[in-house]
């Protein structure tokens, strides 16, 4: 397993099913799963998928800057994304970084055990 | 109310940027042979290296200010994910320098925790 493979793959996955389609999110995520999304802990692929299909923006894209990865020990992966948010109709993208801690499958892909969102402000 | 891995997390990040700010060499403490530092994209491996990198950042003196600390468990045997931001001011330095950083912890002994991986990456613009 090669983590940096591991990471590229995740991310391009994740953000454009974000981007396409947010419900397609929650094959990523199970039961144990936990998002922290601007400080508000929520638990398990059902709250985690609910919350961000309710994000106050019909469309958006994410713009990745930097993406680092490092093995986490017992076939994980820790994955550290930065990069901006363009919600439709707004002028100034939203700058962001994210952690997430990637475990492998019985059947050999990746879920999301841990994600952490936060907004960069100036 | 905070949880407890919240005030572990936040304990830990406290002790850490505590030493970084007064006595850098003193965090070779909390790395083990088996850490791992991404510093800017830069990935060093060990503890002799990550302090010998991290006391060789061309500042003495530094001051990391916490905006925000976030704490989840990780896995098995008590590990824990920290997200932090914040910012670092340099002396001579008008602007703070705005960073994120990732911390995997791993506990030794009970409320004990070494840095496992760590993850460093200043926010431009």
């Amino acid at each position: 397993m090669d983590p940096d493979a591991v990471a590229k793959a995740f991310v391009d996955h994740y953000y454009s099913t974000f981007d396409a389609n947010r419900a397609g999110l929650g094959n990523l995520y199970q039961e144990g799963s936990m998002l922290t999304f601007e400080g508000q802990k929520i638990q398990g692929s059902q709250s985690i998928v609910a919350k961000l299909a309710s994000l106050p923006f019909q469309q958006c894209k994410h713009n990745i800057t930097t993406v680092d990865c490092q093995p986490s020990g017992a076939g994980g992966v820790l994955v550290f994304v930065s990069g901006t948010l363009q919600l439709a109709g707004e002028q100034h993208a939203l700058k962001f970084s994210q952690m997430f801690h990637l475990m492998p499958t019985p059947q050999g892909s990746f879920y999301v055990l841990n994600d952490i969102f936060r907004l960069n402000y100036a | 109310m905070e949880e407890q891995i919240d005030l572990v997390g936040k304990a830990f990040t406290d002790h850490y940027y505590h030493l970084f700010d007064n006595d850098r060499p003193a965090l070779s403490s909390l790395y083990r042979p088996s850490s791992m530092l991404t510093f800017e994209g830069q990935k060093i491996l060990g503890v002799e290296d990550i302090t010998a990198k991290l006391t060789s950042l061309p500042f003495d003196q530094c001051q990391h200010v916490i905006s925000t600390t976030d704490s989840q468990p990780s896995t098995f045997a008590g590990g824990i994910v920290v997200f932090v931001s914040g910012s670092l001011q340099l002396p001579g330095e008008e602007h703070h320098l705005r960073f994120s950083q990732m911390f995997h912890l791993v506990p030794i002994v009970e409320g004990n925790f070494f840095v496992q991986n760590d993850i460093f990456r200043l926010n431009y613009g």
